[in-house]
């Protein structure tokens, strides 16, 4: 039944694509994919293999980093506290963002790596130490009625406990390493690598090659998911769903007996610790001013000097081109998303369909297929939105559909005793319940939703930060490049910021 | 039987004027207030008492878990964490707390590893305790594979593995249903016959506490405190003919009496 279906599929797509139904021909049909990739088999292996080998070099290291920094912040709680900022400011990253940066400063694959690297920390970092904190805490009361510390109850306990949230934030980190080598090579210039290629190919506007680089890219994603699952797989014998963690932000438990001014100095610290790493890096890596501008030097740009101003006006305009559709996308995203997980709740179906399609969509590198969707819907806003809805949309479902699924189930019991029907129980129990759930989905879409409007600035509509970013790239205008990458990543910040401050209101209100 | 060849060393309990407060949302919490408290070396106290009344925070406070803001807790003379690294203490929690990914043979050993000693050479004494507690047979079992009862009884097993001289039990039954309840009763008492742990017991069950105990401590909250304590008379080993017996029924009522008057007043 699958394979006629399929076959059905095939066959439809292929007469499309053969007689230019689709966009004037935009839709290649899979024989003209399959007799590129003849043609172009001698290049696949070179461009796959220098996309996947900073990819797994990246992997690895974001890796290490994130379960070694998870352990220290289980076990110094206020260390955690002090590097909140650095950690959410990792996740708000829109990596296009600091693509261009990461090739100025650093050399050979090692902007690749280190946007591969910075693709999986948080992922890894939050399923890691969620799963070392959520213990059953009373085999902690039997290990330290045996005299044994914080030490014996992360060796005995925690890290075996740990493993399944850990395996399963590998598991999504691993296509997103992928996207990240290949958003690297969106600025870098390099010779291969499927990033390279595509964006090559897009200049020469061959469908089939265009589609098939894409097809490539997502096979080698989802290649690189399939054997992290398979890893996760031999560990834990539960095959719990683990996605993008919805959970992100729950705060650590405050230590007791603080003092007042002790908090305010680990927010302080939090504040400052991004901007200390930040100068720390260049400092270290001895790179000449010119290239590596400190925080001052971003500020400077901003504020001193004869064209300051001009400057300030030009990111302005950007960022009043590029926020609106960022806004438009995410509003449109949750939106769609909270409707069809509704609709799940009341036709079961709907999330039956839905939820497979978009564990598998969501790992895919969505933003990197860009270059076809500009084939498509061809270089205007359209485009813009499509990839912005297309990156959000899938995630945002995901964490509103598993929101509403953890609704307690004694609550929708004890209204089924009153007689209450799937209406009655939406109002009273699920729609409260799922405002969260809502506040979760924007807190990570946002990021995504940026990355998606400033990527097809940059391939397509000319318009925007990401624009803006392309050219000072061109130009090697590194004080635009740098500024723009800071104003990028504050907003970005900022509106973390922002949605969390609703989200404890929500919160406040209904604990 | 191994574990009753061992000579007894039982160390005595004492607590004076212990005082436990919680904040919770400004307000205080006076969960313990006074309690004073001795258990001679190889005695069987049983604490009871309304919920709230602070008997499993006292119970924490004897194992080291919690910290009184006021008095003293001794443990054969020393404080309760040098016994808790000694292996001197066995405790079990309404919840067996097994770890899910190791087996029955390895979840006993647990406190063995945590304190640093060789489990490799304990192998018949761990597989002597599977004997005693009845679960022969399920040695490479893990925790998913067992019915409650079973878990409760690894989770026995896994208090005595130390040899402890004071063991400490937080309702260790409350999850189990009345039948099953009362052979884990019966199956406590020779248990516990072998080597005469020093023992506290927290429980909200009047005939549990009748079975097993030499004393029962009635307590009170509201502050949590001491209201009374009852000596046990009956003579052991106990027979299930006792719950029936005229003076246990006496006897439950008088706890009862206390209980609930107490809690009137």
């Amino acid at each position: 039944m699958l394979a006629l279906k399929v076959a059905l599929g095939l066959g439809v797509w292929e007469i499309c694509g053969d007689l230019h139904l689709i966009a004037g021909g935009a839709l290649p049909s899979p024989s003209a994919i399959l007799r590129q990739w003849w043609l172009d088999r001698d290049v696949y292996p070179k461009h796959i293999a220098a996309t996947v080998v900073p990819a797994c070099i990246g992997f690895l290291l974001g890796n290490a980093i994130a379960i070694v920094a998870a352990i220290a912040f289980v076990l110094i709680p206020a260390l955690e506290r002090l590097m909140r900022g650095f950690n959410i400011t990792v996740f708000a990253i829109p990596p296009i963002a600091i693509g261009p940066i990461l090739v100025i400063t650093l050399p050979g694959i090692w902007p690749q790596i280190t946007l591969a690297a910075i693709s999986v920390y948080f992922l890894t970092m939050v399923m890691t130490l969620l799963g070392l904190r959520q213990v059953d805490p009373r085999p902690i009361d039997v290990i330290r009625s045996y005299g044994g510390g914080d030490l014996a109850i992360l060796r005995w306990l925690r890290l075996r406990s740990c493993l399944p949230g850990m395996l399963g934030g590998l598991r999504v980190a691993a296509p997103a390493a992928i996207l990240g080598a290949i958003l690297a090579e969106f600025g870098s210039g390099a010779r291969w690598g499927l990033g390279s290629f595509l964006l090559g190919s897009l200049g020469r506007g061959d469908p089939a090659r265009i589609w098939g680089i894409g097809l490539a890219a997502t096979a080698t994603a989802a290649l690189a998911y399939a054997l992290c699952a398979l890893l996760a797989r031999r560990f834990t014998a539960s095959s719990s769903i683990v996605t993008l963690a919805a959970g992100v932000a729950r705060d650590p438990p405050r230590p007791t007996g603080w003092h007042r001014l002790g908090n305010i100095a680990v927010s302080l610290g939090a504040f400052a610790i991004p901007f200390i790493i930040w100068w720390a890096i260049l400092f270290l890596s001895g790179l000449s001013p010119v290239i590596a501008r400190t925080p001052l030097a971003v500020w400077r740009y901003l504020t001193e000097g004869p064209d300051a101003a001009d400057t300030r006006t030009v990111i302005l305009q950007a960022l009043g081109q590029s926020l609106p559709w960022a806004g438009i996308g995410i509003a449109l995203s949750l939106a769609v998303a909270l409707g069809f997980a509704i609709t799940g709740i009341i036709w079961r179906g709907v999330t039956a369909a839905l939820m497979p399609v978009s564990l598998v969509l969501q790992t895919m590198p969505l933003v990197a297929l860009t270059p076809i969707v500009v084939l498509v819907f061809g270089r205007g806003i359209t485009t813009t939105l499509v990839v912005t809805v297309a990156v959000t949309f899938f995630p945002a479902f995901i964490t509103i559909a598993q929101g509403l699924a953890q609704v307690p189930q004694p609550a929708l019991d004890l209204l089924d005793v009153y007689g209450a029907g799937r209406l009655q129980k939406l109002r009273y129990v699920s729609l409260p319940a799922s405002l969260a759930h809502v506040c979760a989905a924007a807190r990570l879409v946002a990021p995504a939703a940026l990355l998606g409007v400033m990527i097809a600035e940059w391939l397509a509509t000319g318009y925007g930060l990401g624009n803006l970013l392309n050219e000072a790239r061109g130009e090697l205008d590194y004080g635009m490049i740098w500024a723009v990458a800071f104003v990028t990543i504050a907003v970005s910040v900022g509106f973390y910021q922002l949605v969390r401050l609703v989200e404890f209101r929500l919160l406040a209100r209904t604990t | 039987m191994n574990t009753a060849a061992h000579p007894v060393r039982n160390d005595d309990l004492s607590l004076a004027g212990i005082d436990r407060a919680f904040n919770s949302e400004g307000r205080e919490l006076q969960a313990l207030r006074g309690i004073s408290l001795t258990c001679d070396p190889g005695s069987f106290t049983a604490l009871i008492g309304p919920s709230g009344c602070g008997k499993s925070t006292l119970l924490k406070i004897i194992a080291g878990l919690d910290h009184p803001d006021r008095g003293s807790v001794f443990i054969g003379g020393v404080a309760p964490l040098v016994k808790c690294r000694e292996g001197a203490l066995g405790v079990a929690f309404q919840d067996p707390a097994l770890l899910p990914w190791r087996t029955v043979r390895q979840n006993i050993a647990l406190p063995l590893e945590v304190l640093g000693r060789r489990a490799s050479n304990q192998t018949a004494r761990i597989d002597a305790l599977i004997d005693l507690v009845g679960l022969a047979g399920f040695e490479d079992a893990r925790p998913a594979q067992l019915s409650g009862g079973m878990r409760q009884r690894v989770a026995i097993a896994r208090t005595l593995v130390t040899e402890p001289s004071v063991l400490l039990l937080d309702e260790p039954f409350a999850a189990l249903d009345q039948i099953l309840r009362r052979s884990m009763n019966l199956e406590l008492q020779r248990i516990w016959m072998a080597s005469r742990p020093t023992t506290v017991l927290v429980t909200h069950g009047i005939d549990e506490a009748l079975f097993l105990a030499d004393r029962i401590v009635v307590m009170q909250r509201n502050p949590g405190r001491i209201a009374r304590i009852l000596e046990v008379p009956f003579a052991r080993p106990r027979h299930p003919d006792l719950f029936a017996a005229a003076e246990f029924h006496r006897l439950q009522d008088e706890v009862a009496h206390s209980l609930f008057v107490g809690a009137a007043a």
